[in-house]
Parts: C-alpha cells; structure tokens; sequence
C-alpha cells in the first residue's frame, strides 16, 4: 500500500510531470487557454497515458526482454503509443461519439506528447510491475491534468487584466508557469 | 524571406538557422529546451544529438518521399526517427558517457521532439534530398544556438559558470587583483552567490520567457526598419 | 479588470483613494510587528526594512516611468509588499538579497501581469520563495541580536518578559525543537514576545495578533481566511501531539504573518465567501503536509503560494452564476 501511496503523492505533487519533470510541455502550453479544452487535453492524456503505462509493461517484460531487445525500447514503444492512440481514436468513434467529439481533436496530438513516452521509459527504469506501472501512467496523467487545469484557470483570469502587450502569447505564459512553479517546489522532500 | 526566389542550400540553410527558428519563433521542441539546459555542455550535447537525427532522418524521408505512401507516412516517419534516435542514444552510450548520464531520459524522448516531426511533414516529405539536407542543418543548428544560450545563461546565473568553468570567481578575483596592484590596497575578493533556482524549474520558464520578449523586441524592431526601407525605396 | 472583482462582499480596490486607504491601514496594522523586530534583532532589521520598502517603491515607479504607464506609487502598495519582503527576511540577511528580492516581487510578479490587481501570487512571497529556493543558507533564520548598546533598556526588560531570556533561547528557532516533537525549553511568554530564532516579523505573535485583530475588525482582511487558516493548523497538530503542540505549532514560524497579512491579500484570494473559507483550510492543510514531512522546516509561504495559485480554480467553481448574470461579470 506504502509504494502506492508513495507513486500517487510523487507523481501528482513532487514530482510533477509538467512542473518538476517538463514533460508535456507543449500541450501544457499549447491547449491550456481555455479551461474546458484543458479538461478535454487532461481527458484524454490521462486515458492513454494509464493504458500505454499498461501496455509497454507487457511489451518490455514479455518481448523486449525474453529475446534480448532492450536496445529497441524506444522504437518498440514509440509504436505502441502510436497504435494505442489510433485504437483509442477508432474506438471512441464506434462506442462513444460524444466523448470522441470531446476528444478526438486532442488524441493525434498525444502520439507526440512527450509525457506518454516519458512515463513509460520512467517506469521501465523504476522497475515497477504491471500494478504499479498503470498506477504510475494514471497519477502522472492525473499530475499533468491537475497542472494544465490550475494553468487554464490562471490564464482565463489573467486574460483580463492588463498585461503588456510583448506579454502575449508564449513569453506570458512561460513566466506565469514558472511563478507557479515555485510554488510547487514547496512539496520537495515530501516522500 | 523572400518567398519569390528559388529556394537554394543556403537560404534554407539560413532560414532554419535564423528567420524560423524552432526555438524562438516556431515555439517547437519545447521540454528539451526547457528540461536539459542547466548547463552549457547539456545544451550543445543535446543540440548536436538532435542536429544529427535531424539531418539524417530529413535525408531518409526526402529519398524515400516517393516510395511511401501518403495515408502511412506518419508511422514511417515515427519508426524512421525513433531508429535514428535509438542509434544516437547508444553511440552517445558507448563514446560520450557522461553526456549520455547527464541528459538521461532525454535523449530517448528526442523522438518525440515535435521539431523533427514537424520538418518531416512540413518539409522532407515534399522537397528534394540536398535542400532537406540545408532544411535539417540550419534547423538543428539553429536549435542548437537557442538551447546553448539558454544554457549558458542558466549556468552563468545558477552556478557562476560557464561550460563548467567558475567563470564569475575568476574574473572578481582577476577584477581585484588588478585593483590591488593598481592602487596599491589588500581588498578580498567579493565571492559570488549562485542564484540556485535558475538551474531549477521556475528558472527555466522564467528565462525563456523573459528570452522570448527580447527576441520578439528585437525582431519586431528589424520588421519595422525593413518596413521603413520598404517605404522609402 | 475591476469588474470582475466587484462581485465580492468585502471592501475591494473601486478606486485610489480606497486603495490608498486601505494600503495605509494595513501598513499600520503592519507596525507593530516591525518595531517589534528593530527592538529584538536590532538595527539591521531597520535597514533591511528600509531597503525593501525604498527598492520596491523605487521599482514600481522606475517601471511605471519607463512603460509610460500612469504613475501609481502613491497607492502603497508597494510599501505593503516592501514591508511583507522585509518581514519574511532573516536579520541576518545581506542587503543584496533585500534588494533582488524586492525588484522580483515588485516587477516580475506584479507589474509583468499588468500591476496591482492583476498578479495571480503574492509578490512578497513570492520573491521570498525565490530566495529562499536560491539561497536557502542565508535565509536560515537569525537569532535575536545580542543587546546593543542602543536597544539595550527596552531589550531587557522584553528579555526578561519572555521567560528565559534571549541568549538562553539563541540557536534552533521553536520550529526546529517542535518538528523534532519536543514542547521542551519553549516558553509560552517567549512564543508571544518574539524572543527567539526567526525572521524578522514574525517571531513577535503579539504584535501580529494585535495588528490581524484590528485588520479584521476593520473589515479591511476578510475574517475567514486568517479564521479557517489557523483552524486547521490547530486540528491537524491537536490530532497529531495534543493542544500544547497545537498552541505552541500555531505560535511559532510564519504562520500568523501569513495568515493574517498575506493569505488575505485580495487580488491573490478567492473572491466568494466559501472560497475563502476553502483557501483557508487549504492553507492550513498544506502548511501541515510541509512542515510535518517535506524538506522545508516552514511551508507557510509555500502553502500560500499554492493556494495562490489554485486560486482561479476555486473562483470558477464557487462563484454563483445563474443563467442571464453571465454576461454581467464580464
């Protein structure tokens, strides 16, 4: 129970994605305008993430390492994530139209999130198992939503103030990310 | 850029190095540039990685633009990066160690750079092998100029070094020695107090931030002397 | 911008002579726990609050100046944030960093989002975050200073109030004793009189209970804040050692500075009643979280600047928006 606890704390506080780690920095900065867009992104990362965290655990244990292939982890699971989002992205289309037009603009984008394939070399060097794997893709997502979510609202509210106008854009919401970094450094040492 | 003109090695070359550059304008490629560059030599080191899958990986796919087919070209593209990036990875490994330690799990996550991706689709894919050459070249140098300079100045102001050299102690202590001996007094050097949390998280956003406006300024100011010339021509 | 803040029950930033008002009322409530500083660490706590106050002034009006934006240095603003950097600064602290750190709080969290108003964390914390996370040596807290020839009377006779006296009480601030899990060589008198290791403002509780009170009664701070805020802590630690801990836990570190002074800054709090009660005990709940197991023996002003920072979120859920007021918030 500890190392669940442990994963759940470190991946959704102290650790980041988006505010310790920068991984997913470009969806981070790229969808978080909008606070339902947000929600949407947070959405549908968290659903890949949980199930690439899945997938390449079996990938790694059950072909990379009985035939002696370590060295083609980041092909083997670069192609994994790509399947896995194309499947999603057909299957949200069949099961559930609603959710899929919730989504569907957010899924190509995640092929190339770096937070995908960033949790699922993490977990391979953790050496967690199968459980601990999803649980980690899961919390991580969850860290990366909470982070994007905190930033959309952020930005909506700043949306109305004054701001110079080079402020605009990138260079305003890279300094608004870093100030709320800081205060995420807070939660250092906390496991 | 001029637009009109035939597109030569040189003025694409240029235009990845300076008027589209992935960092400062194109907004591309960003958790490298943000992640790796505390230190002067983790950003060259991560610059050149990335230079080198770029130049080669816009080779293949301009060769191979005619024998892929449109409707899989984005697995293709994936499996011929990811094999470029997996070559990189293990020759930084085996030639250059503790590079390979200090970026960790970068160096796989250059697959995933939206950079390569992006010159891949937008550019390999449609023009001919020596311009995606100049294209990957002048891209990837171009990176690598943004993310170096990020790194130094993170460096200089987090550690008071620079590529590892205690630059800031060195020159306060020539800077007194130097007034010691002209006006004849015995004053200690002043020591410097590293700025920590500019190699850390906030630092990073704040600094590219803070980059990004004077970039803007500065080029905003040259669109409006060109404009100026334009109008005076 | 201000519309979107006249939703609100409490009195709020409608025009400058009311912030101006408001400023000078909280630079006043704010008085007591400065003088109280000068006199326990003695002249360098003068200077330093002199040089955050004058460097954020001077930085708000050189900004200001050079942005051709008007000029609104008279509202004290920035003598409030000068005064809080200050506040939250070791005695021992160099003037350099006084001065990096009021230039950061006044510029880049304050006037880069578009000045008074418009930042979304508070610029003294912030900036103290900043150096506190960069130079975590220097920041350790000072003791009381030896008594100086100038200070001595008023020194003795506090030394001799707080129980103990001030050499017995130099070294490990109460914090340090009390997250070891030991009440042992506090002293409630030494607690309230601000005779111990500290930063500058916040050792003294009652000068910042007196100047809290008043700020309240005013109606200038929102009660509900420094209320949930210092509630929770007291819950938490009551569970975890009992109500001496819990009394002595709410005495000691930044606490009371935070809670009464800088969780109720307005542009950085919710603007609802329940989302204020809601920023309180997150307030309270992370300053637990942090000082009872992460790295950081105080989580005051990172507890804060968190909920600083979720701050828009809790505005969004709690703010009540029936069909057709929409359009009026703007």
């Amino acid at each position: 129970m500890n190392t669940y606890m442990t994963i759940l704390i470190g991946s959704l506080l102290v650790n980041n994605f988006v505010m310790n780690k920068f991984l997913g920095i470009c969806p981070f900065l790229g969808v978080s305008k909008k606070f339902d867009t947000a929600l949407g992104m947070g959405m549908a990362v968290t659903f890949v993430m949980t199930a690439a965290s899945f997938v390449t655990w079996i990938v790694n244990e059950f072909l990379l390492l009985p035939f002696d292939l370590a060295y083609m982890q980041t092909i083997a699971y670069i192609l994994v994530i790509a399947v896995l989002v194309q499947i999603v992205e057909m299957a949200l289309k069949k099961l559930s139209p609603s959710l899929y037009q919730a989504l569907g603009v957010y899924l190509p984008l995640i092929t190339t999130n770096c937070a995908v394939l960033g949790v699922a070399i993490l977990n391979t060097d953790e050496g967690y198992n199968l459980l601990e794997s999803t649980f980690n893709g899961f919390c991580a997502a969850l860290g990366f939503t909470l982070a994007m979510l905190l930033f959309a609202c952020i930005r909506e509210k700043l949306s109305l103030a004054k701001m110079p106008k080079w402020m605009d854009g990138f260079p305003g919401a890279l300094i608004t990310a870093g100030l709320m970094a800081i205060a995420f450094q807070g939660f250092g040492g906390l496991i | 850029m001029a637009k009109n003109k035939k597109p030569t090695f040189l003025s694409v070359f240029l235009n990845g190095l300076i008027f589209e550059n992935p960092t400062f304008a194109l907004m591309l490629g960003m958790c490298p540039t943000l992640a790796i560059t505390i230190a002067g030599s983790n950003g060259l080191g991560m610059g050149l990685a990335t230079t080198a899958v770029l130049v080669c990986s816009n080779l293949l796919i301009s060769i191979l633009r005619n024998v892929i087919p449109d409707k899989v070209r984005i697995p293709a593209f994936i499996v011929v990066i990811a094999s470029f990036v997996t070559m990189i990875d293990l020759l930084l490994k085996a030639y250059i160690p503790a590079l390979s330690a200090s970026l960790g799990m970068y160096i796989p996550l250059i697959v995933v750079n939206c950079i390569i991706f992006a010159r891949a689709e937008s550019f390999a894919f449609k023009n001919p092998p020596v311009l995606s050459i100049a294209d990957g070249l002048g891209m990837g140098l171009g990176f690598t100029f943004a993310i170096t300079l990020l790194s130094c100045i993170r460096e200089l102001i987090g550690a008071g070094k620079l590529f590892g050299v205690e630059v800031i102690r060195l020159v306060l202590e020539a800077g007194t020695n130097w007034i010691n001996a002209t006006f004849n007094l015995e004053l200690v050097a002043p020591v410097y107090q590293p700025m920590a949390i500019m190699t850390q998280v906030p630092g990073g956003f704040v600094t590219l931030g803070i980059l990004l406006i004077l970039v803007n300024a500065i080029s905003n100011a040259a669109k409006k002397k060109a404009a100026a010339k334009e109008v005076q021509a | 911008m201000r519309n979107n803040f006249a939703v609100a029950s409490s009195p709020h930033l409608r025009s400058k002579a009311t912030t101006q008002r408001i400023m000078l009322e909280v630079c006043l409530a704010l008085a007591p726990a400065g003088i109280a500083g000068v006199i326990l660490f003695g002249w360098r706590a003068a200077l330093l609050i002199a040089v955050c106050v004058t460097t954020c002034i001077v930085s708000e009006l050189l900004w200001q100046l050079v942005t051709r934006q008007k000029v609104t240095v008279n509202d004290f603003s920035a003598v409030v944030t000068g005064l809080l950097l200050a506040y939250n600064l070791p005695a021992s602290a160099p003037v350099w960093m006084a001065v990096i750190g009021s230039v950061l709080a006044i510029i880049l969290v304050k006037q880069l989002f578009g000045g008074i108003g418009s930042n979304f964390m508070n610029p003294a914390l912030t900036a103290r975050a900043v150096l506190f996370i960069s130079w975590s040596a220097l920041m350790s807290a000072a003791d009381p200073a030896p008594i100086s020839a100038i200070y001595d009377p008023i020194a003795n006779f506090v030394g001799k109030l707080g129980a103990g006296g001030i050499d017995v009480l130099s070294g490990a601030t109460p914090l340090n004793a009390l997250n070891a899990g030991s009440t042992e060589g506090l002293s409630l008198m030494s607690l309230l009189m601000g005779t111990h290791g500290g930063m500058l403002g916040e050792t003294c509780a009652i000068a910042l209970i007196i100047g809290g009170v008043y700020l309240c009664i005013r109606g200038i701070a929102d009660w509900r804040i420094p209320a949930a805020f210092i509630g929770t802590v007291f819950v938490c630690y009551f569970f975890m050692g009992g109500a001496e801990m819990a009394l002595y836990q709410l005495l000691s570190g930044g606490l009371l500075l935070g809670a009464f002074f800088m969780a109720t800054d307005y542009a950085t709090s919710p603007i609802t009643g329940l989302g204020r009660v809601i920023f309180g005990v997150g307030c309270g709940l992370l300053l637990f979280v942090i000082r009872a197991f992460a790295n950081y023996p105080e989580g005051c002003s990172f507890a804060i600047l968190f909920m600083n920072v979720a701050t828009p979120m809790i505005d969004r859920f709690t703010m009540p928006r029936p069909f057709g007021e929409v359009k009026k918030h703007g």
